[in-house]
């Protein structure tokens, strides 16, 4: 009994003492003085200043999920063709409000392989509302009123080659089903090699006086082309590799390559009228999860999708002559949303993609926003203005920036140089350059900046979805039990209940309000009240039917009821959630 | 009272004579039925027929392949053949079973035995077997959409009725007219039993309001907003899809029934021609070439050499097939013909199958020529009379059930069938026999001096269709024809190219090819892609 007991003592002293040496690593609670914005002792604790592989990005969100369970699950939604999860994170809180009663928001990030940072930013915003939830008012009251659904990536297969095969910084943008870029029959028979084995796929240069390049001068990493009348020293023969299929060309094939963000399922043209499309609209099976999570929850009323680079804030469409379907109203949404966006990223620029960047058939962005009239927007991350804060007017100061930001900020950590290689089809070369994870992802110490500027963006773009109120009950005595009881519905942020795409097509059922309590015996829209301007709704007067409740707007509805004493007026919209109100 | 004793005596007739609600199905086979014979072909034919199950549809059915041929299917030429692109024809996909039960019957006979040898077949009999599947319902109406998925009518019971009601109890869906001045509709000089619409141009005022019998509008309108079910399988496809439009689905390729047709042929790189049994026509006459819908990026029209190739197919078709009054037809936004050739990049052919044949004294309006050719061929239940019920929708005016039965005008008696069906076949023969065919002629070598050769062969298409279309040229799922030249280990190439890719090569056409090799050995140069078939020579040096 005695032995047992301070048996039990000891496994109770060192049980506590686990539990509480467990949430604080390096520094323990007391020795920090909380930083403005910024979760200073969170359950989950991540560097936010490097990246994460699938398995890395797999166990953050398991960790977040684990340590925050009335506000977050974890599911899978799909397999990509390599046979990995498509993780999403739901983030909310459970308790309130079914989830999906809520108005949601939808963020996913890393379609095309190499463009890796948006996952980052993904977890960091599931990251930041879990850790703020009840510790920061309007994160607390977000998570009450609306729900984030977030794929931190999904392309998981892209992401993996990009990491760990030989790779540049631009490649690759597909997923891994191997296809035939060649044209000679035989799939993926010619890719990257990684002749210097560092990891990345830099450049060839070879000495050749006739060449018409040469080292400069203040900067001899740097490769530039000499003026005329000059002597030349080297030539540059291309990518680091070798032709194996034999066609004339270095790298000419290797696995995919198709564009992901060219198989969505609006304005979906072939790959030779739109380069990178595979075989139809959702072919690939990472986009069809996508797809169908999406169709399942009709409630997502925007959406943020993350790629590098440019700082871009970016809206649709994909080309020019879906232009003019972008109707008055949807457009006034995007520019409040994009001009807030232009501030809070400096650097970045609200622009149209079809215009500013070039068209896109079958694009991502097109299908969420004629597909489904979701308010969508892409932002390219990264821009070369944050190596200096300076926008570069000038071509060859826009050149030179790169080299010397890595060379005065990241002690040239991010180049490989030159040096000597003996190449089967080219002779004695010099292999050197940039390295994959330079140019387009950003350097450790931008990352969180950047994520948490992008994260605050698209928490304003979700506060922005509709939140719908029934304001103002009136109930009039018409005599003999009869009483007519009028409601006005107001929406008070940007996003209307249904976009002009959605009203245009009818993409989405009307918002349905209805009433219990009496026996409906006709209801109303009524357009105006002071001057009764009053239509009628003959077929099933119970659930008026509307079709739109408009940004910072309001619709009023009226019934005759006969008898009862208690009403639930209830609001039931698809991307404006539910809500009720008992009198 | 007196409706009540009209219903009684009208439902006693029909008790009394099952006829009177039949309308012509018989022969015509159902998917249990259809089911029931490729699994005997298969059981009669195993070394030559193969037949398997693309998918499931939301109604639980097959979508059913047959691959046919002897040897090595996958690495020679293949042509493809689809019934069931629209539920308005199931008479094609008789045409399409009876094809695959002819070949397999005649595979004995030196024709078919060496055609079965060099040429594969993969034959879709149905590609929308829940929208044929009305065809053989107790109530009959012509439906092109799929079957709704288990959840949607789940959430949504309505949509599991039919949005019609059999107001005259004889199993079909046919014509309301209600009597209305401020209708368009009135009745055809010539045959009082048809409707047309009134012309203002000609001074005619119309008398009648036209329904399909029983409609009903609210569910039809749920129907079409409700994307995902009764979608039609030829307004599925990419080519020109119509967005959200009834019937389209929620996008291009939304369905189990096109994913699996897309999935297996995207797969089939020996596809080089496909025939499909529906509503388009560019075999009685050709699709015709205009310079400005076949330039740019996003062509629009057939190109010029693809349709002389047309052309060439549509005059043997005409010399083979006995058409009829056959109202040209192109093609239809999001339809599967289209599909085959501007996006699949193989030469695409369409024919409904059958035609209402020319009669002396013919009509202009089709339907009173088929009136008048079904009186002529003694065809009975073709026409329901006119007939006056009470419906609740109308209850002040004269409301009339009739019109023409569903499906007739489309797909004619079985025994009309099976003569189309033995046209269509040799036409199918015909067809593959003009498959293109790759060899290698012309072998030169020649030496140069010590151990340098020079050798030259000549790439020739032994086939009447050129190797692949124009249009596939540009399209990376069209594999063009590869030279594979393998010097031997000992051996230099000293010019040429170990791998070239070729363009399109016309049929009977040849391209030169030369190399210049130093070294003795044995040299290996293979020639063609799946669609043309390969050829293999070698030569010592």
């Amino acid at each position: 009994m005695n032995l047992n007991s301070s048996i039990f003592k000891i496994k109770l002293l060192l049980f506590v003492l686990i539990i509480f040496s467990k949430p604080v690593s390096g520094q323990s609670v007391d020795q920090i003085f909380k930083a403005a914005g910024t979760p200073a002792t969170p359950k989950v604790e991540i560097h936010w200043n490097r990246y994460y592989d699938f398995d890395g990005v797999t166990a953050i969100s398991q960790k977040l999920a684990e340590a925050h369970p009335s506000l977050a699950t974890l599911e899978s939604i799909g397999e990509s063709y390599e046979g990995r999860e498509i993780w999403l994170l739901t983030i909310t809180n459970f308790e309130n409000k079914p989830h999906h009663e809520k108005p949601g928001f939808w963020i996913d990030a890393n379609i095309h392989a190499n463009e890796i940072q948006g996952t980052e930013i993904s977890l960091y915003t599931a990251w930041y509302l879990l850790e703020s939830y009840g510790q920061n008012d309007f994160i607390t009251n977000l998570l009450d009123e609306k729900v984030f659904y977030i794929a931190p990536t999904i392309n998981p297969d892209g992401r993996e080659d990009y990491i760990y095969n030989p790779n540049t910084g631009s490649s690759p943008r597909s997923g891994t089903i191997p296809l035939d870029d060649s044209g000679d029959g035989i799939a993926a028979n010619d890719p990257y090699d990684d002749l210097n084995n560092d990891g990345h796929i830099t450049q060839m240069r070879r000495r050749n006086p006739l060449g018409q390049f040469r080292e400069c001068p203040e900067d001899p990493r740097r490769m530039v082309r000499v003026g005329p009348g000059e002597q030349g020293e080297f030539e540059l023969l291309g990518q680091e590799g070798i032709d194996r299929n034999h066609d004339g060309r270095v790298n000419s094939d290797g696995v995919g390559r198709y564009d992901p963000n060219r198989d969505w399922g609006w304005n979906w043209q072939p790959d030779h009228v739109q380069r990178g499309a595979y075989h139809y609209p959702f072919a690939l099976p990472e986009n069809r999860a996508v797809r169908d999570f999406v169709i399942a929850h009709p409630n997502i009323a925007g959406a943020q999708t993350y790629h590098n680079m440019g700082g871009m804030i970016l809206r649709g469409p994909g080309i020019r002559e879906d232009e003019q379907k972008y109707t008055f109203m949807d457009r006034n949404v995007y520019d409040a949303l994009g001009e807030l966006g232009d501030k809070l990223l400096p650097g970045y620029r609200y622009l149209i993609l079809f215009q500013d960047l070039y068209s896109v058939y079958g694009g991502q962005i097109d299908w969420f926003h004629f597909g489904r009239g979701i308010y969508t927007f892409t932002n390219e991350l990264f821009t070369r203005y944050m190596y200096f804060y300076e926008h570069y007017e000038d071509r060859e100061e826009a050149r030179k920036a790169p080299y010397l930001f890595d060379r005065y900020l990241l002690f040239e950590d991010a180049f490989v140089p030159w040096e000597e290689y003996d190449h089967p089809q080219f002779g004695k070369i010099e292999i050197g350059g940039f390295k994959k994870n330079f140019g387009r992802l950003h350097p450790g110490f931008l990352l969180e900046t950047d994520a948490h500027r992008n994260m605050a963006f698209t928490l304003f773009h979700a506060y922005h979805t509709p939140q719908l109120d029934i304001h103002d009950v009136q109930v009039k005595e018409l005599g003999r039990g009869q009483k007519e009881i009028t409601a006005v519905i107001a929406n008070s942020r940007i996003i209307p209940t249904h976009s002009g795409i959605d009203l245009r097509y009818n993409i989405e059922r009307p918002n349905y309000i209805s009433i219990e309590g009496g026996e409906v015996l006709a209801a109303m829209r009524v357009h105006n009240p002071d001057l009764n301007i009053v239509e009628e709704q003959k077929k099933n007067p119970s659930v008026i039917e509307v079709e739109n409740i408009p940004g910072n707007g309001h619709v009023t509805v009226r019934w005759i009821v006969d008898g009862g004493r208690n009403y639930t007026i209830k609001v039931d919209s698809a991307k404006g959630g539910v809500v009720r109100k008992s009198f | 009272m007196q409706k009540f004793y009209v219903r009684a005596v009208f439902i006693l007739l029909t008790a009394i004579f099952p006829l009177l609600s039949l309308s012509g199905q018989e022969g015509y086979t159902d998917h249990k039925n259809l089911s029931a014979r490729l699994s005997s072909l298969e059981k009669e034919y195993p070394s030559l027929v193969n037949v398997r199950s693309l998918a499931q549809t939301d109604g639980g059915k097959d979508i059913w392949l047959l691959s046919i041929g002897s040897g090595d299917l996958e690495n020679r030429p293949a042509v493809a053949v689809v019934g069931g692109i629209s539920g308005e024809y199931p008479v094609g996909t008789e045409l399409a079973l009876l094809f695959a039960e002819e070949i397999l019957a005649n595979s004995r006979g030196e024709e078919v035995k060496k055609l079965l040898s060099e040429t594969s077949f993969y034959v879709f009999p149905d590609m929308n077997p829940d929208a044929r599947a009305q065809f053989f319902a107790p109530l009959r109406y012509e439906r092109t959409g799929n079957a709704y998925p288990q959840n949607s009518v789940e959430r949504e019971p309505r949509l599991s009725r039919d949005p019609y009601t059999d107001l005259n109890g004889d199993n079909m869906i046919t014509l309301m007219r209600v009597e209305d001045p401020s209708g368009e509709w009135i009745t055809h000089p010539d045959d009082e039993r048809i409707m047309i619409r009134a012309s203002f141009e000609k001074g005619e005022t119309g008398k009648y309001k036209l329904f399909s019998e029983g409609v009903d509008e609210e569910l039809y309108d749920l129907f079409n907003l409700h994307r995902e079910g009764m979608v039609d399988f030829n307004r599925n496809f990419t080519f020109q899809y119509p967005e959200f439009s009834p019937g389209a689905g929620h996008h291009a390729v939304s369905e189990t029934e096109s994913r699996a047709a897309a999935d297996f042929l995207f797969n089939a790189k020996n596809v080089f021609a496909v025939v499909g049994f529906g509503p388009a026509d560019n075999l009685t006459a050709p699709l015709s070439y205009n310079e400005r819908a076949a330039s740019g990026r996003m062509v629009e029209g057939i190109l010029q050499k693809d349709a002389r190739v047309n052309s060439m197919v549509s005059n043997m078709y005409n010399n083979l097939v006995t058409a009829g009054v056959s109202s040209a037809n192109s093609g239809s936004n999001g339809d599967f013909f289209q599909w085959a050739y501007f996006h699949y990049g193989r030469f695409s052919f369409s024919t409904p199958g059958w035609w209402v044949p020319k009669t002396d004294g013919g009509s202009s309006n089709p339907e009173v020529n088929f009136l008048r050719w079904a009186e002529s061929e003694g065809l009975e239940n073709v026409f329901v009379p006119w007939q006056e019920f009470e419906y609740p929708e109308f209850p002040e005016r004269k409301t009339e059930v009739g019109g023409i039965a569903p499906f007739v005008m489309k797909n004619p008696p079985y025994e009309y069938v099976l003569s189309s069906a033995g046209e269509h076949y040799r036409f199918l023969i015909e067809l593959a026999k003009m498959r293109p065919a790759i060899d290698i002629v012309n072998i030169r070598t020649e030496n140069l001096g010590r151990d340098l050769n020079r050798i030259t062969v000549d790439i020739f298409n032994e086939g009447v269709f050129p190797t692949v279309t124009e249009l596939g040229q540009r399209i990376r799922w069209v594999q063009k024809t590869v030279i594979n030249f393998d010097p031997d280990d000992g051996q230099e190439l000293v010019s040429g190219k170990r791998v070239e890719v070729l363009d399109q090569i016309e049929g009977k056409g040849k391209i030169e090819c030369s190399w210049l090799v130093k070294g003795r050995g044995s040299v290996n140069i293979r020639a063609g892609a799946e669609s043309t078939g390969f050829k293999k020579i070698e030569i010592n040096l």
